[in-house]
């Protein structure tokens, strides 16, 4: 996808892409690299896809670089990846030697780019050992920790933050992500495309597709959660608020996820919501397959209420795209649900099925709540967590790395 | 005379190196050694964050306090706090860590948080734009205003109070240096009269509109 910037101009106003375009004249030429692991598929090949072009747009001299490895590196990272969100694995050193290896055998194809470059994004931990590597490296190595690091399992955060120390900085998307490190810890929070397949806006036929697919009834309100199914998001917690609402409202429920087929635990999970779904033809459980982005989009669109009643959360980018969509958003009281949704502002917070049904009830015999709520979210997302507002933190961060002398206020 | 130059500002927050706090000891605790900016970007620059009307408190120690310690009087303590009214940022901590440790005086306990709802210690880098909008007389300030944006609003009228000289905002600044003859004198009482602090930006710019185009409505 390559968007112009000025594709977002009737998004987001002409002020907001003036000033991305001085931070790009200030930082004109300079050679960024961006390396990850993955081309396709998952969050940061997403955003690297739109944000890659846009530096360019801008000026910037940028390039996008993945990493190639072979099956066994990438179990190796998937424990490393685990351990550090807090799961008790055993990574042996011939695992972390296989980690080395492969970073050796990239770093040998992408020596002179990293060598040459002013700035370096290493996304997650993959590519991370590339610096110890880079011993020539002449520009500022920033690392990206796209994952929650809180409560990391300490042998695997011990060997990697021995990788990240030497970074000149890192970026987290949420203070409570983040591990003490000896240098600059920035915070950038994810942001949603407004143009993307997810979130653009739908004609009418679209919707009503979907609508018919599903056997969904216009003319009843609509609860939609859509996340994976994993007992941290609680779905089966889902159907027991729309069972209490449904003894006095004629309500459907959507739960629509995808990652349950080979995930053991998700199967699990799917399991159990089916069994409280039970035969109930206005519970509709759909298992989506990873691009079933429009489908998606369009079920936000025909919600009443967006529901993501989470136990545990990352930053919770299914809360943004329903706020985008005008909806108001009854959630759990956890992670970065807590920083989009604001009671009685843009939804609700709740810590139990009860809390969930609770607000439903009171949305539902309130639907002036429900237009007031679903306008000042969408204003909210558009102020802060829309990809210009993303880019313009990125920007910003490396004019500031790499001049460091400019202090507290920078003036571009 | 020389036009107001209309800027811009964005925040860059990062995390300042201090541990979180769990419970209120700590909180004074790492109140006390925390760098100015910490202090002023939980004090000031909360005002630039995603907010709504009538938001209790306008400093995120407050905030917090009455959140996730659940101390509501120590939250209202803290939260009638106007950090534009000390002459520095250091005064300012003083009579934080003052509030905190009369109520710590009167705790029996020490109030506390559950884990997951620490307070986090912050600053940021303010990033400053030239919008290209230009005001060369006092009358145009009321529509210019009107399509600043908050962040325009934010710096040119709280932020500027922090950079030289300190403690005034741009306009009355401008206003002040451009004063010939004391014609610019309704204007600049007109802004020393807004009780601006605990205004969302949203208000503040509602009010700073209605104080100006009253002078203009008079003339």
């Amino acid at each position: 996808m390559n968007v112009p910037l000025g594709a977002y101009e009737g998004i987001v106003g002409p002020a907001v892409l003036r000033g991305l375009r001085q931070l790009g004249e200030k930082l004109a030429g300079t050679r960024v690299v961006h390396v990850n692991s993955t081309r396709e598929g998952g969050g940061v090949a997403e955003i690297l896809e739109w944000m890659t072009p846009i530096m360019r747009e801008l000026g910037l001299n940028a390039s996008w670089e993945v990493i190639n490895g072979t099956p066994r590196f990438f179990e190796i990272t998937k424990a490393i990846h685990n351990g550090l969100q807090g799961a008790h694995v055993d990574i042996p050193v011939k695992g972390w030697k296989t980690y080395e290896d492969v970073n050796a055998r990239n770093f040998k194809r992408l020596r002179p780019i990293l060598e040459a470059a002013d700035i370096v994004f290493i996304h997650d931990p993959q590519p991370a050992h590339l610096l110890r590597l880079c011993t020539r490296r002449k520009g500022k190595w920033i690392w990206r920790a796209h994952i929650d690091i809180s409560r990391p399992f300490r042998p695997v955060w011990k060997v990697l933050r021995s990788l990240v120390e030497p970074f000149d900085a890192s970026i987290f998307s949420m203070p409570q992500f983040a591990q003490p490190l000896p240098h600059p810890q920035f915070l950038v929070p994810p942001s949603i495309d407004p143009l993307s397949e997810k979130n653009r806006d739908l004609p009418a036929a679209e919707l009503e597709a979907v609508q018919t697919q599903y056997g969904l009834d216009p003319s009843r309100p609509l609860l939609v959660q859509i996340s994976r199914f994993d007992r941290f998001k609680d779905p089966v917690g889902v159907v027991a608020a729309y069972r209490m609402v449904r003894k006095v409202a004629p309500v459907q429920l959507v739960l629509a996820g995808g990652g349950a087929t080979d995930d053991p635990e998700g199967k699990a999970v799917l399991e159990d919501v089916l069994e409280a779904a039970g035969n109930d033809p206005d519970v509709h459980v759909l298992l989506l397959p990873p691009d079933s982005h429009k489908t998606v989009n369009a079920l936000q669109r025909m919600a009443t209420i967006i529901l993501q009643k989470s136990t545990r959360e990352g930053f919770g980018l299914t809360v943004t795209e329903g706020m985008w969509k005008g909806k108001p958003v009854i959630g759990g009281d956890v992670g970065g649900i807590r920083l989009q949704v604001v009671n009685h502002h843009t939804g609700f917070l709740v810590n139990t099925p009860e809390g969930a049904a609770h607000r439903i009830r009171f949305l539902l015999h309130h639907q002036e709540g429900i237009d007031r709520m679903g306008t000042t979210a969408r204003e909210f997302v558009r102020e802060n967590f829309l990809l210009t507002r993303h880019i313009r933190e990125y920007l910003t961060l490396m004019l500031v790395t790499l001049h460091s002398d400019r202090g507290n206020l920078v003036e571009v | 005379m020389t036009p107001f130059e209309v800027k811009d500002c964005a925040l860059l927050a990062r995390m300042s190196g201090l541990p979180p706090a769990i419970n209120l000891r700590e909180l004074r605790d790492r109140i006390a050694v925390c760098g100015e900016n910490v202090l002023f970007h939980h004090f000031c620059e909360t005002t630039l964050r995603g907010t709504f009307d009538n938001p209790d408190y306008r400093n995120d120690f407050a905030v917090w306090s009455k959140l996730y310690l659940g101390d509501r009087v120590l939250a209202e303590r803290l939260g009638i706090l106007d950090p534009y009214e000390f002459p520095s940022l250091g005064e300012l901590r003083a009579a934080t860590l003052e509030v905190i440790d009369e109520r710590l005086g009167e705790s029996t306990t020490i109030p506390w948080a559950r884990p997951g709802d620490e307070i986090y210690f912050m600053e940021a880098t303010t990033v400053v734009f030239d919008t290209g909008i230009r005001i060369s007389h006092p009358g145009e300030f009321a529509a210019a205003i009107g399509s600043m944006t908050g962040g325009s609003v934010y710096y040119h009228f709280l932020e500027a109070r922090r950079r030289s000289p300190f403690g005034r905002d741009d306009f009355t600044a401008w206003l002040l240096e451009n004063d010939e003859g004391g014609k610019n004198r309704p204007y600049i009482e007109a802004l020393a009269r807004i009780d601006f602090y605990f205004h969302t930006l949203h208000h503040l710019r509602k009010e700073l509109i209605k104080v100006l185009s009253a002078l203009e409505d008079t003339k």
